[in-house]
């Protein structure tokens, strides 16, 4: 009898929670599907760097459990609140206590096993989907099979037994302890300011105010550049954001009291005074729930941010180091055997030897004052190019060539700092080589192999070929290898990672000659030199597709959970509350008005809740993004960061719209339920 | 006087063709300009579906109900809530205030529905509860005043719109005799003093007899009608336990 009772008031219920068991069911889902992924050996095996794919996926899947239990623990409660007068009721009839508690365990226990198993149907196709999105990142081909990884489906199964054991157990005790009455009367009145002075509140939120300044100053002064980043100012950083977020919605009630309901003529405008007055008698509940959401949402945008910046620097590192396929340089010049395997081996679309001569500097690096490589130019030598080779290479690339008079030369640069260089050429626009004056004709910023010391580091100048061959070169003292000689190929197919491996086994197997004279002395070749000197594309890439992949899908896995957690609990704190809301809108509507405004004010209501908690998170991400940005400088551009930052904060207002949509439509049809 | 409300040969069904509820059944009135009249009846006598016809909540299936000259029944839907809004006053058994807004917000409600300027609706929500002596209490929500305090501004929602007609629905329904005697009290102040025009729907005797005149419904229909006139209310409220004694089956709801 009273299981019947207690299933029809659940079901009564249930549209207000469907959004919570969509959550959950979502959350099994993602959850399965990463460790899906994480124990698939096809995935393991696709590159060296995708071992720590696994690793890092059990880290993040410790981060995410958390929230989840959160969220599971918040909403019991929240149900729990919700039926009090419904528990209260039982009791009062005689019914023991121990009954009900158990009748609201078998119910959430019910709930959690339904979602489990939806979860892990859905999590089967999406792991599937992912396989695929991850083989098209490889190139590898890939057929669906449907493996059902008991492995996951038991971690999956154990992660959320254990939420929910835990949540049950705490919602029990506090059944336990609560008495008739404090449930009967669980529905308190308006709840009052935390603090009651608002002279008190109006310091509070200057005070958070100043803190968020403060926690974007030392974010500014510790992220200036690679070197000066610290971890002890981060997290002092981070404390502050966090001491911050939550004074600041403590404080934002009085805030609106201040400016909307103190004020006559602000409150007597439009609807303002019905829908700030709902916001805040709810404030004290509200505001740490805000606070924590908001708190959320800041790690989310800055933290997927920042690894979407380091995967563009990973990219255009490749794009601007490694334009050719294959690239060797070589202190002696021969590059014959590399050449008859490569030919070999590969289907070869163009090859190009070559030499970079280093000179005395020029003073051209003066040029990179003011750019992130400021710190970077050690040595004291410029590296020269001849017109004839670099026309040559630039033809290899598909770009235009150049041409010169025998006073003029070009300065090819990094394509990040190439403005930097435009600017400093405008003022500066000849350099002296062998006491003799030559003009800068351009600057050239296409990719050019030049983070990577290969034709040049960062910059290079080119030379009339007729002025290569009178140059003046520097004596490399103390330098034991001058690697002068370039060899690239360009190949019809891209070249792989099993391509470069095999190249490095020819390389140590006997090719090469294991001794060399220099100085007139035979010492023995570095072979690890050697190897160095070998890169490929493919393999770079390979690398950094791992490495992509692997911050791409966790940023993608971890802000989904929060966003979709996040957006459940003002969901649902919505939605219970619309039986309250039912009364006081039905209330406006035999005052007279009318049904276009009616729902006018329900969304505006709803849309405050739901901005309220990005709204801070937007407003210190975006400078915190751009600040901490400036290392990866050295390969991004402010663009990029723009792009990165847009990207994020665009899928996450996405996810949230839905939910923002999916409850404004349930909580409208609960206001309008039973009326014409 | 002029004439305020006329009901005309209003009907109201309910069901489908094979099972009609006549809930009105041919009912007929009119309401005098500043009249304080009373609709009694038992449960199922068709008094709560009157008022909702009036207060255009509920449709009536046929006849006319004029206010002012202006034919309710014909207003279009989507201007049914500006109509209401403008022209109409409710009290409601339970008060119905807002536990989020202050006693002077809740009864600016009304006005800030209706748009006014900011300045009028401060001067109009002072000026009407001076008037209704809660003044003081402006400042508070509903849970921290009392009952009566609750009624008082709940009325003064009512009539600070000046509309031209108040409807009130049982609003003693859930009070203490001391609080429902302030309540009733009020009202004829409002009526007398204000010129307000009230129509009551109550069950209760004790009620009625603050009205001028009261109209007796049974199953729909129009049974009986009693005027004040120069009785005391004793004498009043007497006559209404006669008629509700001859009105019979429901002598339980007689006190």
């Amino acid at each position: 009898m009273l299981g019947k009772l207690s299933l029809r008031n659940a079901k009564r219920q249930a549209k207000d929670y469907i959004i919570y068991f969509i959550t959950i069911t979502i959350a099994v889902a993602l959850i399965f599907s990463f460790n899906s992924l994480a124990f698939s050996e096809d995935i393991s095996e696709l590159s060296q760097s995708m071992k720590y794919f696994k690793t890092s996926i059990m880290i993040m899947s410790v981060i995410i459990i958390i929230v989840i239990a959160w969220l599971v623990n918040y909403t019991m409660s929240f149900i729990l609140e919700k039926r009090s007068k419904e528990f209260a009721t039982y009791q009062i009839l005689g019914i023991e206590k121990k009954d009900i508690s158990n009748i609201f365990m078998l119910e959430n226990i019910l709930i959690g096993i339904v979602a489990l198993a939806f979860g892990i149907v859905i999590g089967t196709i999406l792991y599937q989907i992912l396989t695929i999105i991850i083989m098209n990142i490889f190139a590898q081909p890939y057929q669906i099979t449907i493996d059902f990884n008991l492995k996951a489906v038991g971690l999956t199964a154990a992660y959320f037994m254990g939420i929910f054991f835990i949540a049950l157990l705490n919602n029990r005790r506090k059944l336990k302890k609560t008495k008739i009455n404090e449930l009967l009367y669980a529905e308190k009145k308006n709840e009052n300011h935390l603090l009651k002075k608002s002279l008190g509140n109006t310091i509070i939120f200057l005070i958070s105010i100043v803190l968020f300044i403060t926690a974007l100053v030392i974010i500014g002064d510790t992220f200036k550049d690679g070197n000066s980043v610290k971890g002890n100012s981060t997290l002092i950083a981070i404390f502050l954001t966090i001491v911050g977020i939550y004074l600041f919605y403590i404080s934002i009630s009085s805030f609106i009291t201040k400016r909307y309901l103190n004020n006559k003529n602000r409150k007597y405008k439009k609807d303002n005074m019905f829908l700030f007055r709902n916001l805040t008698s709810k404030i004290n509940t509200m505001s740490v729930t805000m606070g924590t959401l908001a708190m959320l949402f800041t790690f989310i945008i800055i933290g997927c941010s920042i690894a979407m910046l380091m995967n563009a620097m990973l990219n255009n590192e490749i794009e601007m180091g490694y334009p050719f396929e294959i690239m060797i340089s070589s202190a002696d010049g021969d590059f014959s055997k590399y050449k008859e395997y490569i030919e070999k081996n590969a289907k070869v679309k163009g090859m190009y030897e070559y030499e970079i001569l280093k000179i005395n500097e020029t003073g051209i690096s003066n040029g990179l004052k003011g750019t992130p490589f400021e710190e970077n130019k050690w040595y004291d030598y410029d590296e020269v190019m001849k017109l004839s080779d670099y026309n040559y290479l630039r033809k290899m690339l598909g770009y235009e060539e150049s041409t010169l008079q025998e006073d003029e030369i070009i300065v090819q640069c990094l394509r990040t700092i190439e403005k930097d260089f435009e600017k400093y050429v405008k003022e500066n626009n000849t350099i002296v080589i062998d006491q003799q004056e030559y003009k800068i004709k351009e600057v050239n910023g296409e990719n050019f192999a030049q983070t990577i010391s290969f034709n040049g580091y960062i910059y290079l100048i080119i030379v009339p070929d007729e002025v290569a061959n009178t140059l003046t070169e520097i004596d490399l003292e103390g330098e034991s290898y001058n690697f002068r000689y370039k060899f690239v190929v360009q190949t019809e197919e891209k070249t792989d990672e099993r391509f470069y491996d095999e190249l490095c086994q020819f390389i140590l197997k006997e090719e090469i000659p294991q001794t060399e004279i220099i100085d007139g002395e035979e010492i023995e070749y570095n072979l690890e030199i050697s190897l160095g000197n070998v890169t490929t594309k493919g393999e770079r890439l390979t690398q950094v597709k791992s490495f992509y992949t692997i911050i791409s899908f966790l940023a993608f896995y971890v802000s989904l959970v929060f966003a979709i957690a996040s957006a459940t609990i003002l969901a649902i704190q919505q939605l219970s509350d619309s039986e309250k809301y039912k009364y006081r809108y039905q209330l406006l509507r035999k005052l007279g008005v009318d049904e276009t405004r009616l729902n006018k004010m329900i969304f505006k209501q709803l849309f405050i809740y739901f901005i309220l908690p990005v709204f801070i998170p937007v407003l210190i991400s975006i400078p915190a993004v751009f600040l901490v940005g400036r290392i990866f400088l050295v390969a991004v551009t402010l663009g990029d960061i723009a792009l990165n930052i847009g990207i994020i904060l665009g899928l996450l207002f996405l996810v949230y719209g839905v939910y923002f949509i999916a409850t404004y439509v349930q909580f409208e049809r609960n206001i309008k339920e039973g009326t014409r | 006087m002029s004439e305020m409300l006329k009901v005309e040969h209003i009907e109201k069904y309910y069901g489908n063709k094979d099972n009609i509820t006549k809930a009105i059944d041919d009912i007929s009135f009119v309401v005098q300009n500043g009249e304080f009249i009373g609709i009694m009846g038992a449960s199922g006598s068709g008094k709560t579906t009157l008022l909702n016809c009036i207060s255009t909540i509920d449709n009536v299936s046929a006849g006319h109900i004029f206010l002012e000259n202006q034919d309710i029944t014909e207003i279009k839907e989507e201007n049914i809530a500006k109509f209401r809004r403008e022209n109409l006053g409710f009290i409601f058994q339970d008060f119905n205030l807002l536990d989020t807004l202050k006693i002077e917000e809740n009864i600016a409600l009304s006005l800030t529905i209706n748009k006014k300027d900011a300045k009028e609706i401060d001067q109009k929500v002072k000026e009407i509860s001076k008037k209704l002596g809660i003044d003081a209490i402006l400042d508070k929500f509903p849970y921290q005043v009392s009952g009566g305090q609750k009624q008082r501004c709940a009325c003064a929602r009512a009539i600070v719109n000046k509309p031209k007609i108040i409807l009130a629905d049982e609003p003693t329904g859930a009070l203490d005799s001391k609080s429902a005697n302030d309540l009733l009290s009020l009202m004829e102040e409002m009526n007398q003093k204000m010129q307000a025009t009230i129509l009551m729907v109550t069950h209760d005797p004790f009620s009625a007899s603050y009205c001028n005149r009261i109209l007796f419904l049974k199953d729909g229909k129009i049974f009986n009608e009693i005027i004040k006139g120069e009785k005391t209310r004793k004498e009043f409220y007497n006559e209404i336990l006669d008629v509700l004694a001859l009105l019979g089956g429901d002598t339980r709801d007689v006190r």
